[in-house]
């Protein structure tokens, strides 16, 4: 009966979905996007969640029958299991909607991690040698070491933020039906971000990940700072993409190819009208450079970083920029290294600009969410130090620097939010006076993910700037890195300075104690035990990085 | 697993049982004095399997750490990193014992941070991997910036800061070196790094970078200012282990690194190192001579002292490198003992300004005794151990520049006043205030803290012998590394001149 019933539905849905759909290069995607809109519709269906419920696990039976049956065993039990247990659960706790929503999201997000690896292990790396690369859907994804390591950066940035935000946004009564789904779309668009191959896909990627970011951001209704957030960056985040798309037709112009290999193939060619595909690629570079706030494209980031609500804003200046560079990657790696005369002096001057500015602006900042938006600049500019070394080891430095950077980012930040909780407001300097002595462990997380972001060794940020000036030096660029290590330094004073207030000051009694919250504790703690797990012994990453620079070009 | 890791090792953990009990005090106390103890015995161990005669890096020991980039967690000791490893092991503990009562604040905490400290110094002397090198060096940083920053005096955040950004600058500066060098090898391994041929202007900008990272750190006039801040602000046994062991990570660098890496550029640049280190020498005799506050007044002349050390490592001569690695052991000896007796005296009357003393010899006639005892030796009386240091270090540097060795002498002279002035003003003299006639002898606990830091100073300065066996064929190796490599610049250079013509 049950045979009869599959052999009449398998050929339904391969009549369905076109038959050149590498599934594998898209899975880790499926799940997070599958669980927003199961959450999206249990949002809007209110306290008939059964309407929805019901549906839902019988799409996800079905869906886990065909996998089997498509000899996918244990991905199509676990679809099965899942797609009933959120149902089930949605009904048998109706009070506790806001847990099983993270619950859910996290559980979306830990099964696209095990798919990024199940992927890396079948499709990317099948042989110990190292990596390859995959096309897929006609060439509007690229499934190689990009697409990795942004994957896992951006996956993982996502599943530490979950439960460090939780109590965060419960406590504010922002823990809106939306913010799961909302926050794995974004996380989905960023993948996608990373895969794109060809300009539209990647123009989409983009605005998937921006528009719900611009709504997360708007989070705090009541929260005026939190509106004018959400508006600037709506604003401006909308201007930065009509120019990026702008920079994008000019390229179709001069070359008349959307997908990435196709203009770097053309660009370099006589017949290719040089000036427009210059122009193109000057506008491109300001789009993007709104996006990843390189100075002087920054003004935006120290604004909307205050505002929104601190999770959001860790998650944002984590994997926003992970995502962000992927694009930047493979835009100037794959698609215009005929241009490189033209585009790697603008990059280095940009990456100088940014390095020094974010690091001199930072010393003057009282509030502790704009010190790490001017870090989160100044970091940028590292990160494209890699970028114009427009090699092997540029590349692979720079996706090991992103994923450094954004584990210490969510550690100092998830931080802040323990802070900003004692206070409900926002957290000067002032506010850690002491808090080594109140609370230790907590003050030893905080400077640990410091230390990191300053580039000390024995952190995970020490090794990512290591290859990062490595790679910088390689390509001749030695005058970039010793700017670098002028505003490392700098940078280092204000890591300092912060470190210097919780340990060297005394408490001012009046303050009470940090709130910290088991799921923030989980958090912050994963996050410190890769950091000094990846600055001591990253071999078993390193050996991944080192491969990654297998393109589709 | 080796002797050395096993060295490297015993403090980590013993900071890591330090963070992981929750027990009393006296238990972290014991806890850290004891890992302190283990870790000196497993360096007499070393010292034991060391082979005096071998010049060559010995006992070495290779793990993978980092494949990836060609990182290797290798270690080795050659004569003089032997020497400041036990040198670090024999003040570590000492140190611990000297602020058994006088911290109480943080206990754990800075226990841990002087444990964690001693491995990343040990690291720094046994590494035989540029990046292994680099870690240590600036992982080194952090413990002692919670030292000065914690547990410092009024002005410790200031002090501690800069000491931090002054060291990270130099040490940033050497990371771009390294990684030049690593971009021609591929690996990080010191003997790939040292078979290297360079360019003459290429050895010029990566022996700078190198030398800017160690000068910082010795510290050279003028890149000194941090010193005199941070000494005066650490807490003794901050000072204690600053001055006796982190300020010889600069000097041996040099002579480890920048000078057989960079032959023609150390060659090209040793007039003027010597040049810079009398300046040094007598800037730094000449300020201590105007200090007000003792333990200043001592860290002023640690710059002295050390531009004695950075004197003799650019004579490049056998007998005064030689003596300039001795002059290290001797500096964080005396220094140290000298810090330890004004941490002690600070810690009964609560100010170091010397006019506050008077006539205390009278009444501390131990601690009278053995501060004269440390500061003959630390302006080089014969038959102390300063003497068989600071000697051949002037005599080499006559033999090769007669200006140099005549300007660093006034150094010695003036060294003489700047030590024994203060001793006067201070133990000398009528008995004339409440507060000095009230002043207590030290306990038997400081006296026993003391007296293997004289022991030694004796010892050295009647027999040096031993210490020099184990120091002066590693030295000559280094030596002979640096004429070979100019040798072989000059015949590449030669060739090419023909291959012109």
């Amino acid at each position: 009966m049950s045979t009869s019933l599959l052999s009449a539905v398998t050929p339904l849905l391969a009549q369905i979905a076109p038959v050149s759909v590498e599934w594998s290069a898209v899975a880790p995607e499926l799940l997070p996007t599958a669980m927003a809109l199961v959450l999206l519709l249990v949002a809007i269906a209110r306290g008939r969640e059964l309407i929805v419920a019901v549906p839902a696990a019988l799409i996800a039976a079905a869906v886990g029958i065909w996998l089997i049956s498509m000899a996918v065993v244990v991905p199509g039990a676990v679809v099965i299991a899942v797609g009933f247990a959120l149902p089930a659960s949605a009904v048998a706790f109706p009070r506790r909607q806001s847990l099983i929503r993270a619950f859910s999201a996290a559980a979306a997000l830990v099964g696209a991690l095990v798919l990024t690896g199940w992927q890396y292990a079948t499709v990317l790396a099948p042989t110990a040698g190292g990596m390859t690369s995959q096309e897929a859907l006609q060439g509007a994804l690229a499934n190689d070491g990009i697409a990795f390591f942004t994957r896992v950066t951006v996956y993982l940035s996502a599943l530490l933020i979950l439960p460090i935000g939780y109590g965060y946004l419960q406590e504010r009564r922002i823990n809106r039906a939306e913010v799961e789904p909302l926050l794995l779309l974004t996380v989905v668009g960023m993948a996608a971000l990373g895969t794109a191959n060809d300009l539209i896909t990647m123009f989409v990627a983009l605005e998937v990940l921006s528009i719900a970011l611009y709504v997360l951001s708007g989070l705090a209704r009541r929260d005026r700072r939190s509106q004018e957030a959400s508006l600037k960056y709506f604003v401006l985040g909308a201007v930065s993409s009509a120019i990026l798309l702008y920079g994008m037709a000019l390229v179709y112009v001069a070359t008349g190819s959307l997908d990435l290999a196709g203009i770097g193939s053309s660009i370099g060619l006589v017949t290719t009208p040089r000036v427009v595909a210059a122009l193109g690629l000057a506008l491109v570079t300001v789009g993007i450079g709104f996006k990843i706030s390189l100075a002087p494209f920054h003004f935006w980031t120290p604004d909307v970083y205050q505002g929104a609500p601190t999770n959001i804003t860790a998650f944002m200046a984590a994997a926003t920029k992970a995502a962000g560079f992927a694009a930047v990657l493979r835009l100037y790696m794959v698609a215009f290294p005929a241009l490189e005369s033209l585009w790697v002096p603008i990059l280095a001057g940009l990456a100088a600009i940014t390095m020094l500015y974010g690091a001199i602006v930072a010393l003057v900042q009282g509030d502790l969410k704009r010190i790490l938006a001017y870090s989160a600049i100044t970091h940028a500019g590292y990160a494209i130090i890699g970028v114009t070394a427009n090699s092997d080891a540029g590349l692979t430095s720079t996706l090991w620097y992103l994923l450094t950077y954004a584990i210490g980012t969510i550690g100092a930040f998830g931080c802040v939010i323990a802070l900003e909780r004692r206070r409900r407001g926002e957290v000067t300097l002032k506010e850690l006076r002491g808090l080594g002595r109140t609370s230790p462990l907590l003050a030893g997380i905080l400077a640990l993910s410091l230390l990191s972001l300053a580039g000390i060794p024995a952190t995970a940020g020490f090794i990512g700037k290591l290859l990062v000036f490595q790679a910088g030096i390689a390509a001749g660029l030695t005058w970039l890195v010793i700017i670098g290590v002028l505003s490392s330094v700098i940078a280092a004073f204000f890591y300092l300075r912060i470190a210097a207030t919780m340990f060297l000051e005394e408490p001012d009694p009046e303050r009470g104690l940090p709130v910290v919250s088991t799921g923030l504790s989980l958090g912050v703690s994963v996050a410190a035990t890769l950091i000094i797990y990846l600055g001591v012994y990253p071999q078993p990453f390193l050996q991944i990085v080192e491969t990654a620079a297998a393109l589709v070009r | 697993m080796g002797i050395i890791t096993i060295t490297l090792a015993i403090p980590v953990l013993g900071a890591l049982l330090l963070g992981l009990h929750d027990g009393d005090d006296r238990t972290s106390k014991i806890i850290a004095l004891v890992a302190s103890l283990a870790t000196f015995v497993a360096s007499i161990v070393l010292l034991v399997q060391f082979q005096v005669s071998d010049a060559n890096l010995q006992l070495a020991e290779r793990l993978t750490w980092i494949p990836a980039i060609g990182a290797e967690f290798s270690l080795a000791v050659d004569g003089v990193s032997l020497v400041l490893i036990l040198l670090t092991t024999f003040l570590t503990p000492l140190i611990l014992v000297a602020s058994w009562h006088s911290i109480t604040d943080r206990l754990r905490g800075y226990l841990a941070a002087f444990l964690l400290l001693e491995t990343a110094v040990i690291g720094v002397f046994a590494a035989t991997d540029l990046l292994l090198f680099y870690f240590f060096f600036e992982f080194s940083l952090v413990p002692m910036y919670l030292i000065i920053g914690i547990w410092g005096g009024a002005g410790r955040k200031y002090a501690a800061v800069k000491f931090f950004l002054y060291t990270l600058l130099g040490g940033l500066l050497m990371l771009i070196a390294i990684l030049y060098l690593y971009g021609q090898t591929g690996t990080f391994a010191y003997s790939d790094v040292l078979a290297l041929s360079l360019s003459a202007t290429e050895q010029r900008w990566l022996f700078l970078a190198f030398l800017v990272a160690f000068a910082v750190k010795v510290p050279v006039f003028p890149l000194h200012t941090w010193l005199p801040d941070a000494h005066t602000e650490a807490p003794t046994g901050g000072s204690v282990f600053l001055a006796g062991v982190l300020l010889k990570m600069g000097t041996f660098g040099l002579l480890r690194y920048a000078l057989p890496f960079f032959p023609d550029a150390t060659t090209e640049f040793a007039p003027w190192l010597l040049g810079i280190s009398v300046v040094g020498i007598l800037y730094g005799a000449i300020v201590a001579l105007m200090q007000g506050d003792i333990k200043r007044l001592i860290a002023y002349s640690s710059v002295s002292h050390m531009g004695f050390v950075v004197l003799g490592t650019f004579a490049l001569t056998t007998t005064a490198t030689s003596a300039s690695v001795v002059q290290m052991v001797n500096h964080g000896l005396s220094t140290g003992a000298l810090f330890l007796l004004i941490g002690f005296l600070y810690e009964r009357r609560h100010t170091r300004q010397i006019a506050a003393f008077g006539g205390l010899a009278k009444q501390v006639p131990v601690m009278a005794g053995l501060w004269l005892t440390v500061s003959l030796s630390s302006l080089a009386l014969p038959g102390l151990n300063g003497f068989v240091g600071e000697f051949p270090i002037l005599l080499g540097t006559f033999q090769i520049n007669r200006t140099a060795g005549v300007l660093a002498t006034f150094g010695a002279v003036l060294a003489a006043l700047y030590l024994l002035w203060p001793y006067q003003r201070m133990f000398h003299g009528p008995l004339d205030t409440a507060d000095n006639a009230n002043t207590s002898d030290l306990k038997p606990r400081e006296i026993g803290v003391l007296v293997p830091l004289v022991v030694l100073i004796v010892a050295i300065g009647l027999y040096p012998k031993p210490l020099y066996d184990i120091v002066e064929p590693s030295v000559d190796r280094v030596l002979t590394e640096v004429a070979e490599g100019v040798d072989a610049a000059g015949d590449v250079l030669g060739t090419a001149e023909e291959d012109g013509s």
